[in-house]
């Protein structure tokens, strides 16, 4: 099964449990968790089910498409249901034999990993699914967002795509992937990979990073003032990515690390609250 | 009698959260089934068990039918309002009889606080153990907390992880109740991804069987048993072993109901790669174990699946290509990171903040150097000193490799790998290898001199650092680590018999801080001693000694912790000799008397008596003796030594007033037995040792 028939899938399968299909969203961000589709949409307590694909950038984990498994962007299919059904984790197990794996055949594990991201004021509680050793799936009740407490709970299930391939695929690199029967994923990304990798550990401007964080997180702030929250909310995940790719250059020491992450996550946390506060009734 | 039983079916919980949860439940459902009346022993019984898979918790045990009939007073109006003067009942009596149904003649006087009432006996009924139970559970259950506890759906209930089903039986029969909107039945089911096939459950034994075809075994030891008879089986004429590692097992045996053992192999050109980091990299992640003969790698990995059978060899398949993945990296950090020496890259410490207040990790290092050079002074290795230097300059340069980032839990070891590489000698990279040593607190003390030298440097460190800044460190959490830290200084010091004043390493250690700590001196030090005294207490308590006897060493001051440990030893080792409880009770007396006097000088010429001056004697040709022996730390010869004294003191006792008319002999008495008594503290306090009588 190639990547694109994998996304068919499970856009199918998901579509069939009630899920709304999302776009990707058109910012950079670390983790399909970060889009507004998640972040805001967790925060009321109203029904939400959505699933979508998510490329998402991790500039540090670059390699310059030489290492057969690190690339510095990658995709995830994010799916967030809420509340969390009683069954999810059967429908989950049955997304798995619906792309054709046996379970019966195979080691199917669901090992505790608490999933957090200081950033966004985010945490959940939950496993990362491995099959045969190799995680698959991030799968998570998610219990803060914002530094809000959800509730109902939402559960989100991110699968990894690329690694989920690799082994559906059998494949011991990434680039031999086959995105559709006639493209494969080297074609479409290793230069890609490549150039990226020079430009997020070589070439991003420094100084030109450190200006527009310090302007970014002006702007976001005067946006929340003015009420705009998604607005602010974009422009925050901008501030996120320019640090991504500051630290990428290696040139944060740790006392600015905790300094940045708390100046973003202050924005985020006001996002959060103020966009709960305004939505209320509406 | 009625058995009873208990399963609650939940998602996967971490293996810790199991075990936690089934040491409160022994704990707190025997307390609770006795205060209900429904067992006689408040401990655990015979007939009781809790246990637990990661999808599991299960209790059995044996209760009566129902509480035992108690008998109930219920009070009625006063004495002097039901019975007229002359003893006739009144319209009160017998109206209160009547609400009773009870006759008149049936009415007792009740005494209280407040006077003399009517009431009438009553036998209540037990209530029956169903009834009892089914209110009990969901208490009990509730009651369990968790590391971390999570909510689920639009439940408000916070548990582990979600609840899917509860089976409870009493006497075969369903017992109905509910925990968190899930009501419970006679069913259950079988492994979740296995058999998840329903199951009517009519009896514990049926249980345990039904499950058993249905693959799950509820028994942790039967788990265990089950691995190693495989583990044996896959490596049966290989000359080979499991890499050790108890931690992962437990885990495993937790983590899972239907353990399969699957031999993998990796290349063999990844064998180059250090055992500590390829064990690791196997274990973080797929939670697989290395494969060796001795000490020596094979290129084969064992991982426990939750599986029937791996007839095509795709779980051991799918393991393998993960773990080469992940070799690939160690291999690639390996060799990325020895193309910058570890001298270079400490250089980069300088950037890298150690705690806020205490600088840079170049401070840390440049602090290290001071107190590595003061030890070798104090434990006499002036060789090692620039040795040790080295290792200090060297030891935190790990923190700036790719393999740290990827694998932090190598700290330390790492560095020492890696200046083994650079061809350091044994005596600098071991020192830094095992400088984080004892990690966790069963585990080992560094092996090397040098390396206990440097661990307890960075330790004493960490500890000054934290407390001269004024963190709070007392509290049941230790987020900086400060008890682990002072934990592996005593262990560290204790097994390793370093001979040296703790009281002026802890001098030491705050000099080199320079004016950077934010606390006076003083007070830092005073609470360091005692935070160590607290330790040591605890450390003794685990070993198994006398409370007592702990306190009796510890109480003259910890001057030397390898010291106060060869106090508690002696006075253990003595404690079953007939001399003991009698020398003991002499030490108390010659303090009772001794309570509230001021200090006194003997003078030879005043001891008139041939009692007084015989106990001078042999207390100075005694004294002559022990001083060494103390100095040398030999308690136990110093105290036997001590005890020869006895007839003496009990001569002295005997036949001389100590506290006579004449002031002058009085004081002198005194003086002497003050003597005495500083002789007996340089050994132990004997006046907080409990004797039985």
């Amino acid at each position: 099964m190639s990547i694109q028939n994998l996304i068919m899938n499970l856009q199918k399968y998901w579509a069939d449990q009630g899920c709304y299909l999302a776009q990707p969203y058109d910012i950079e961000v670390g983790a399909g968790t970060m889009t507004p589709d998640t972040f805001f949409r967790v925060l009321d307590d109203r029904p939400w089910k959505v699933a979508y694909v998510q490329p998402s950038r991790r500039p540090t984990d670059g390699r310059y498409g030489e290492n057969p498994h690190r690339v510095q962007k990658h995709l995830q299919y994010q799916v967030i249901i809420k509340p969390s059904p009683e069954n999810i984790q059967k429908m989950y197990i049955k997304s798995l034999v619906n792309l054709g794996i046996d379970i019966s055949e195979h080691d199917l594990r669901f090992d505790e990993d608490n999933w957090e991201s200081p950033t966004i004021g985010a945490w959940g509680v939950g496993w990362q699914v491995l099959l045969d050793g190799l995680e698959i799936t991030q799968f998570t009740y998610f219990q803060q967002a914002g530094g809000i407490d959800l509730f109902p709970v939402p559960v989100e299930i991110t699968y990894g795509l690329e690694r989920l391939e690799m082994f559906l695929e059998e494949k011991e690199n990434i680039y031999d992937l086959d995105w559709s029967d006639d493209v494969t994923y080297r074609t479409l990304r290793f230069r890609e990979e490549k150039e990226f990798s020079e430009y997020n550990f070589n070439q991003a401007d420094v100084q030109l990073l450190r200006q527009s964080f310090i302007w970014r997180e002006k702007e976001a702030q005067n946006l929340i003032d003015n009420d705009l929250m998604l607005p602010a909310y974009d422009i925050s995940l901008k501030c996120s990515h320019i640090f991504n790719l500051l630290d990428s250059r290696g040139v944060i020491s740790v006392t600015e690390r905790v300094k940045m992450i708390s100046q973003i996550r202050s924005l985020v946390i006001q996002i959060a609250r103020k966009y709960v506060e305004n939505g209320k009734g509406k | 009698m009625m058995d009873f039983f208990l399963e609650l079916i939940t998602e996967e919980m971490p293996p810790s959260h199991v075990n936690a949860a089934v040491r409160h439940l022994e704990k707190t459902l025997p307390v609770e089934l006795f205060t209900q009346g429904l067992v006689d022993k408040k401990g655990k019984s015979g007939s009781f068990r809790v246990c637990g898979t990661c999808r599991r918790l299960i209790v059995q045990a044996e209760v009566r039918d129902q509480q035992p009939d108690r008998e109930e007073e219920i009070i009625g109006p006063p004495k002097a309002a039901a019975f007229s003067p002359d003893g006739k009942p009144t319209q009160a009596a017998v109206g209160f009889a009547g609400s009773k149904g009870v006759s008149v003649k049936d009415l007792v006087i009740v005494r209280t606080k407040k006077g003399e009432y009517i009431g009438v006996k009553t036998i209540v009924k037990g209530r029956g153990a169903g009834d009892i139970l089914a209110s009990i559970f969901p208490k009990v259950i509730s009651s369990i907390s968790f590391q971390k506890m999570m909510r689920w759906g639009d439940n408000p209930f916070q548990f582990s992880r979600p609840i899917k089903n509860i089976c409870c039986l009493l006497d075969k029969k369903k017992l109905k109740f509910s925990i968190a909107g899930v009501s419970s039945s006679d069913t259950t089911y079988g492994h979740a991804l296995l058999s998840p096939k329903k199951i009517r459950v009519t009896s514990f034994s049926s249980y345990v069987k039904d499950l058993r075809d249905n693959k799950v075994i509820i028994f942790p030891e039967k788990r265990r048993e089950k691995i190693l008879n495989q583990v044996e089986e896959k490596l049966a004429g290989k000359n080979a072993k499991l890499f050790q590692d108890d931690k992962l097992f437990e885990k495993l045996v937790y983590d899972l109901e239907w353990p399969l053992v699957v031999l993998g192999a990796f290349p063999e050109a990844y064998l180059k790669l250090p055992i500590e980091i390829l064990s690791t990299a196997m274990k973080k992640g797929q939670n697989l174990f290395s494969v060796v003969d001795g000490r020596k790698q094979l290129p084969y990995f064992i991982g426990v699946a939750d599986a029937c059978n791996d007839a095509r060899g795709l779980i051991r398949k799918g393991n393998e290509r993960v773990l080469k993945a992940r070799l690939e990296d160690a291999r690639y950090f390996w060799e990325q990171d020895l193309k910058t020496p570890l001298k270079k890259r400490a250089g980069g410490l300088k950037k890298v903040v150690d705690q806020e207040q205490l600088g840079s990790y170049s401070d840390k290092i440049y602090r290290l150097r001071k107190i590595v050079q003061y030890m070798a002074v104090k434990l006499d290795v002036m060789e090692e000193r620039n040795h040790l230097a080295e290792a200090a300059n060297l030891c935190k340069a790990d923190l700036m490799t790719e393999m740290i980032r990827e694998f932090p839990s190598l700290q330390g070891v790492a560095g020492g790998l890696y200046a083994k590489e650079e061809k350091y000698p044994a005596s600098i990279w071991k020192a830094v290898y095992e400088h984080y040593m004892p990690v966790g607190l069963n585990d080992a003390v560094p092996a090397s001199l040098n390396g206990q030298i440097l661990s307890i440097a960075d330790k004493m460190d960490a500890i000054i650092g934290t407390v001269g800044s004024g963190i709070q460190v007392t509290g049941s959490k230790d987020p900086f680590g400060i008890r682990r830290n002072a934990q592996g200084v005593c262990r560290i010091i204790i097994e390793k018999k370093l001979n040296m004043s703790f009281p002026r390493l802890v001098d030491n250690v705050i000099r080199v801080f320079g004016d950077s700590l934010k606390l006076p001196k003083e007070k830092i030090k005073s609470y360091c001693l005692e935070y160590f005294m607290n330790r040591l207490d605890f450390l003794f308590l685990t070993k198994g000694y006398r409370y007592d006897l702990i306190e009796a060493a510890l109480s003259p001051g910890i001057d030397n912790i390898y010291f106060s440990y060869l106090r508690v030893k002696a006075l253990d080792s003595l404690k079953e000799s007939p001399q003991f409880e009698p020398m003991i009770l002499i030490a108390k007396r010659v303090n009772n008397i001794l309570r509230g006097q001021p200090g006194y000088k003997v003078r030879s010429e005043l001891l008139i008596e041939k009692r007084e001056r015989e106990l001078h004697t042999s207390f100075l040709i005694i004294k002559e003796n022990v001083s060494p022996l103390i100095m040398k730390g030999e308690f136990s010869r110093a105290q036997k030594m001590i005890f020869r004294m006895r007839p003496m003191i009990d001569g002295f006792f005997d036949h001389i007033l100590v506290m006579c008319e004449d002031k002058t002999l009085q004081r002198n008495r005194l003086a002497l037995l003050q003597e005495i008594s500083k002789l007996f503290y340089q050994i132990a306090d004997y006046s907080k040792v409990v004797v039985s009588d």
